[in-house]
């Protein structure tokens, strides 16, 4: 038995209510003003590599609708993001905010140091519309139903809170106050006229769930980032045949040398950012060491001691506009 | 992939089973039926030179379980010597023995973590099945465990007068801050087949309890849930210990090694026994364990079960109990001839009906007295 248009609608809402990341603690952060410099640039640097995921959606969009009408409309999200013209559009403005919050354009731009969280989750989001229809493909992008509030929220935050980000870096959420409610009406329109079945009723609430767990995960890598990984007191490290092992209950961690220094700096101080920037630096110089990847690798190690249990990270004290993160050399 | 007999896989898990004596009378123990048979043969010296000869076997893991481990009172100088072998040291108790204080030493002796059984969320259903009352004692455990600096497991047992609170064990588990929480379905062996009607849940039970485990997956990284369909309502069988004989060494009181802690019932194996023999020989050489290693023993329809690789056939245990015959395939699979066993007792367990009486641990032989 399918819904009638306005409890589908209302259900679709509720995806939102219960799981949209506006609720997600390092938003809540943010819009508290608890986060420090190095975390939002973190955070900009990071969810930069999401927008440049967003043309390549819709353009997958744009590829599944037969109907002339419904791609001149969508199109204009590409448009919104690209720009008509070299120097114009979203992508641009979150690069001047980059530059705002203190981040070298070009290094941003390059999506060299994007955490492999981030791009675990957003490439999950272009994968999720590559295999699924276009229905469930306009659904996922109805988190735009709840964007318009986030960024109202985070503008005035940004206002009250990190005065030391100029208002040009604020023109991307400026914009996609008015951007987003549009684009979010259009698509609701579309799932609403189009689900009629119970099924794809269903599929559309999932999609919509999927897509708040993608943004969810999104920020979960970033908090992840600037937080401060200690071992648990109860890991046993024990050398074997030139590895160590961390050994846990029920499972145990195969590691090497560049893993046991990792260890040696999860001493509750340091940030996981800082300890992938310490291994670059000390990687510097060594035959073949690129950068991007030394700091990629601590961060999945980091994230596989996460998960098994090895480290817990709590979130750093706040240091004040002064300090910034490490720049990735 | 599956090794022959003379050449086993390197063991990570030692299961040392330090007594057989233990406060609880739970219904489902895991215990052998004739446990009280059965003496403590090993002394703390013994159990030093087991940890140390399987540590050299490529050991890792040590749990120290029974009975109750904390029945023994040389159970500091024991946990040393797991310690001293370079092996993690588990404890798995019910936590109704030891004060902090008593943990507070083992923590100083080099013991790391703590599984803690809990029967139910609420004092009433748990002390039910445990036969006594523990429940309260054991929140206390949780609460030294926690504070001592281990990391705290907690198991559970469930099964159908318990599913239905999977939503308040888990919040439970999350307030005694558990690093992992194994919400384990009662297995139908030993003491449990005893009581199987009274223990084997509705399929809807089960489902709703999975919902559930889901729900707080999306919520929380921790605890790290561990929910297993039964192997009765799975159409395929569990991997057994990992395969028999082939991950896990169990040491029972007497000293006897086994691949899995209920083996010594199955009928006609020979095991050795490690105060007579080194465990190197009692693992890789006794007959009963190169009785179902590998895949040579496998009959049809697992010999050519493309799954056999995954499942190493199921649990000889189980085949023994419900078809009679320990190398036949597990009656949990779908593809054995005998799945109409398990077919029939979940018929059984659909059917509402009240809580039936329950048979606890040590029962059966004071009624044969």
């Amino acid at each position: 038995m399918s819904l009638p248009a306005a409890d589908f609608e209302a259900a679709l809402r509720r995806v939102g209510a219960q799981r949209y990341h506006d609720r997600h603690p390092f938003n809540l952060r943010m819009h508290e003003g608890s986060l420090s410099r190095g975390e939002i640039q973190t955070w900009v640097r990071n969810r930069y590599y999401y927008q440049t995921r967003i043309p390549l959606k819709d353009g997958l969009i744009l590829a599944k609708s037969g109907d002339p009408g419904f791609r001149r409309e969508w199109v204009r999200r590409i448009h919104d993001h690209d720009g008509l013209r070299p120097g114009e559009g979203g992508l641009e403005l979150w690069l001047a905010l980059a530059e705002s919050v203190g981040l070298e354009r070009e290094e941003v731009a390059s999506l060299r140091f994007v955490l492999p969280g981030v791009r675990r989750a957003c490439d999950a989001y272009v994968e999720f519309v590559e295999s699924n229809d276009l229905l469930a493909s306009v659904a996922a992008s109805l988190t735009e139903l709840f964007a318009g509030d986030i960024m109202r929220t985070r503008i005035a935050a940004f206002r009250r809170h990190y005065p030391w980000v100029d208002e040009r870096g604020l023109r991307y959420f400026e914009t996609r106050t008015v951007q987003a409610p549009r684009d979010a009406s259009d698509g609701l329109a579309f799932v609403l006229e189009r689900a009629k079945s119970d099924a794809d009723q269903q599929r559309c609430v999932a999609a919509l769930e999927r897509k708040c767990e993608i943004l969810w995960s999104l920020l979960d890598a970033v908090e992840a980032a600037g937080s401060a990984p200690r071992l648990v007191p109860h890991a046993l490290l024990r050398e074997e045949a030139g590895e160590t092992f961390v050994v846990l209950p029920e499972r145990a961690v195969r590691t090497n040398a560049s893993g046991r220094r990792v260890l040696a700096l999860c001493d509750g101080a340091r940030s996981s950012d800082e300890i992938a920037a310490a291994l670059a630096s000390e990687a510097e110089g060594a035959a073949g060491a690129d950068p991007a990847r030394v700091v990629a690798d601590a961060h999945v190690f980091l994230d596989e001691l996460e998960r098994a249990g090895a480290i817990r990270r709590e979130p750093k004290a706040p240091r004040g506009p002064a300090a910034g993160a490490p720049t990735p050399p | 992939m599956s090794a022959g007999p003379s050449t086993p896989e390197r063991p990570r898990n030692l299961v040392a089973e330090l007594t057989y004596r233990c406060p609880l009378r739970c219904a489902y123990c895991s215990n052998p039926l004739d446990y009280e048979r059965h003496r403590e043969a090993l002394g703390a010296a013994d159990w030093g030179r087991v940890f140390r000869e399987a540590a050299a076997l490529g050991v890792v893991h040590v749990g120290l379980t029974g009975g109750e481990p904390c029945a023994r009172a040389d159970l500091p100088e024991i946990v040393a010597h797991a310690a001293g072998a370079q092996l993690f040291a588990h404890l798995v108790t019910a936590g109704t023995l030891l004060d902090r204080a008593g943990l507070a030493e083992l923590r100083r002796r080099g013991l790391r973590s703590v599984q803690l059984s809990l029967q139910d969320s609420q004092a009433g259903p748990g002390d039910r099945i445990a036969g006594t009352a523990a429940h309260a004692r054991k929140l206390r455990s949780a609460e030294d465990v926690r504070a001592l600096d281990m990391a705290l497991i907690l198991n559970v047992v469930l099964h159908r007068e318990n599913l239905a609170r999977v939503p308040e064990l888990i919040a439970l588990a999350v307030e005694l801050g558990a690093e992992r929480l194994e919400l384990a379905n009662v297995q139908l062996h030993g003491w449990a087949l005893e009581n199987r009607d009274a223990l084997l849940p509705s399929r809807e039970q089960l489902e709703a309890a999975a919902r559930a485990v889901a729900q707080a997956r999306r919520e929380r990284r921790r605890p790290e849930l561990l929910f297993v369909l039964p192997d009765y309502y799975a159409d395929r069988p569990k991997p057994c210990m990992g395969g028999w004989a082939r991950r896990m060494i169990v040491v029972a009181p007497d000293g006897r090694v086994l691949p899995c802690h209920n083996a010594a019932a199955l009928p006609g194996l020979e095991f050795w026994n490690a105060r007579e023999r080194a465990l190197a020989l009692c693992w890789r050489d006794a007959p009963g364990m190169n009785a179902f290693r590998g895949e040579a023993w496998m009959r049809e329809p697992c010999r050519s079960c493309p799954e056999r690789a995954r499942d190493f056939g199921g649990c000889r245990c189980q085949s023994f109990a419900l078809a009679g015959d320990a190398a036949a395939a597990d009656p949990a699979c779908a593809l054995s001839p005998h799945h109409g066993a398990v077919l029939a007792a979940r018929e059984r367990a659909g059917a509402r009906r009240p809580p039936a009486a329950l048979r606890y641990r040590g029962a059966a032989r004071a009624e044969a007295r």
